[in-house]
């Protein structure tokens, strides 16, 4: 099959292009998925628009890190659909890989690989994944040093930064890849206080820049100031999403509203 | 204690061609042990079962069979056979997939000692399952492992000794010790010989391990 054929052809190209563009990003249909009996997802929908800050709060267990995970196909759903991109999403293993350029996650847990240093920590997923040449990705990964604010640690191992540089790598990493998502689990829970700060203004000005993205955390002061929505999860359900100062100040469910409680009095 | 070196230096050079010939036959034998025992702890933690059966057969097969007995099948057995295999091969064939069987089985939990994590860090930037054993795990797995493939190497070095004495009869440092010994029936002498220059070789195994500890250590 050729391109386009005739002036219809071209108009149903350009017809589809705008279709998927006018698309929300992500979209999950009714997805479901349990860990042998234990029900974590039980059925949620949910629309990511691009450029759109996401932020998933909710009691711990509540199936947060799971629903990342499905999003990026580490976990395979139950029943229910998956779209990126208006495609659902195709399980095969080349697929997969390739759908994982395109949405990158950041763990609570950095997990850099410790091995390499922190250039090669970068370079690695666009060179190996992407086929990027290697002094290209070199060059961006130094810019994206400068960007997150360690240019000096190009040549450093991880065990040599804090927890907030590593972090910090560990998005630079994610980055690097050029991702039209991304994903980030509970990114400064690990992070002692003083080191959360400077992370939270990384994902800041991403924001700001309109990358698409998922947050889940417990840093409410975030979630007012940067996000767009907040989606509120307890038992494996979107119990509440809407607007962060709607949500704080007039949260409709019972649940929602005492986790509201809870977060405003610690 | 003058006869000790007596018999060195009239004997030096059997006792050097045979301190030669073990160098070459442990050098040889390293090198497969380590090819195949990497390739079998691949297949030993694919994600498909058929690899792990395969890869499971060969470290029982290598593991739980003698040495000995692998030299004599691999040698006199396909001899026997018609197949004219040369004792150079049958000897670092037997001692490689030999040492490569526990190879295998140290980088494997090397493998399994790699945290979750690293594997779905890797995955999330788009490396698909070779990619990520090849760049992300098996590189750490042979780090924490090092300690362990030292005294597996020590291990092959002292065993390597079976085969200058076996059927095969290459003229190994054992062997000429023996020969030595034969000849001037300086029973001790000959055979301390042999011992010092084994020590020699698991000396320098133990130092090269050392550093190599000591260079690539992962720090967390
Ligand atoms: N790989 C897994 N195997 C079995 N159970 C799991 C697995 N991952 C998560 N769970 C279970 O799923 C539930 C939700 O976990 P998770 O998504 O991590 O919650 P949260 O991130 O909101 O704290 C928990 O009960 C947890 O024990
Ligand atoms: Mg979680």
């Amino acid at each position: 099959m050729g391109g386009p054929q005739g002036p219809a052809d071209e108009l149903d190209a350009a017809r589809s292009g705008i279709a998927t563009l006018a698309r929300p990003l992500v979209e999950l249909r009714d997805v479901r998925k349990s860990f042998g009996d234990n029900v974590v997802l039980t059925g949620i929908n949910l629309e990511i628009e691009r450029g759109a800050a996401l932020v998933i709060a909710g009691p711990s267990g509540s199936g947060k890190s799971t629903l990342l995970r499905c999003i990026n196909g580490l976990e395979p759903i139950d029943s229910g659909e998956i779209r990126f991109e208006g495609r659902p999403i195709d399980y095969s293993g080349k697929a997969l890989a390739s759908l994982r350029t395109e949405i990158v996650m950041v763990f609570q847990q950095f997990n850099l690989f410790p091995h390499m240093t922190v250039l090669d920590n970068i370079v690695l997923g666009p060179v190996k994944a992407k086929g990027v040449p290697r002094e290209e990705a070199d060059r961006r990964a130094r810019a994206l040093l400068e960007r997150v604010g360690i240019p000096e640690k190009t040549d450093d191992y991880p065990a040599d930064l804090s927890g907030g540089q590593q972090q910090r790598v560990a998005i630079a990493r994610a980055l690097a890849m050029e991702p039209k998502l991304m994903l980030f689990d509970e990114p400064t829970s690990a992070l002692d206080p003083e080191m959360i700060r400077e992370v939270l203004d990384v994902m800041r000005d991403l924001a700001r820049e309109g990358m698409t993205m998922v947050v889940v955390t417990h840093e409410m002061g975030f979630a007012r100031e940067v996000c767009d929505r907040i989606v509120f999860i307890d038992n494996g359900e979107i119990v509440e999403q809407g607007p962060p100062d709607e949500f704080f100040r007039a949260a409709q469910s019972p649940r929602a509203r005492e986790f509201v409680d809870k977060i405003i009095h610690h | 204690m003058a006869e000790l070196w007596e018999v060195l230096s009239e004997h030096l050079p059997e006792f050097s061609s045979g301190l030669w010939v073990t160098i070459r036959l442990v050098a040889f034998s390293f090198v497969i042990a380590m090819v195949v025992g990497t390739l079998v702890a691949a297949l030993r933690v694919a994600p498909l079962g058929p690899l792990n059966w395969i890869g499971g057969v060969f470290v029982e097969t290598f593991r739980n069979t003698p040495l000995l007995v692998l030299l004599f099948v691999s040698f006199a057995g396909l001899r026997r056979a018609g197949v004219p295999i040369d004792p150079w091969v049958a000897g670092t064939a037997s001692l490689g997939l030999y040492t490569a069987a526990y190879v295998a089985e140290a980088l494997r939990s090397g493998v399994f000692a790699v945290g979750r994590g690293q594997i779905e860090a890797s995955l999330s930037l788009g490396l698909d399952y070779p990619r990520t054993l090849r760049y992300v795990v098996l590189p750490q797995a042979f780090r924490t492992v090092i300690p362990h493939l030292g005294s597996l190497t020590i291990a092959m070095i002292k065993n390597s000794a079976i085969i200058g004495v076996s059927l095969l009869a290459l003229p190994d440092l054992l062997h000429q010790a023996r020969l030595v010994n034969s000849r001037t029936f300086a029973t001790n002498e000959s055979f301390f010989w042999a011992a010092a220059g084994y020590l020699l070789l698991t000396g320098l195994a133990t130092l090269a391990v050392r550093r190599l500890e000591a260079r690539y250590a992962i720090r967390r």
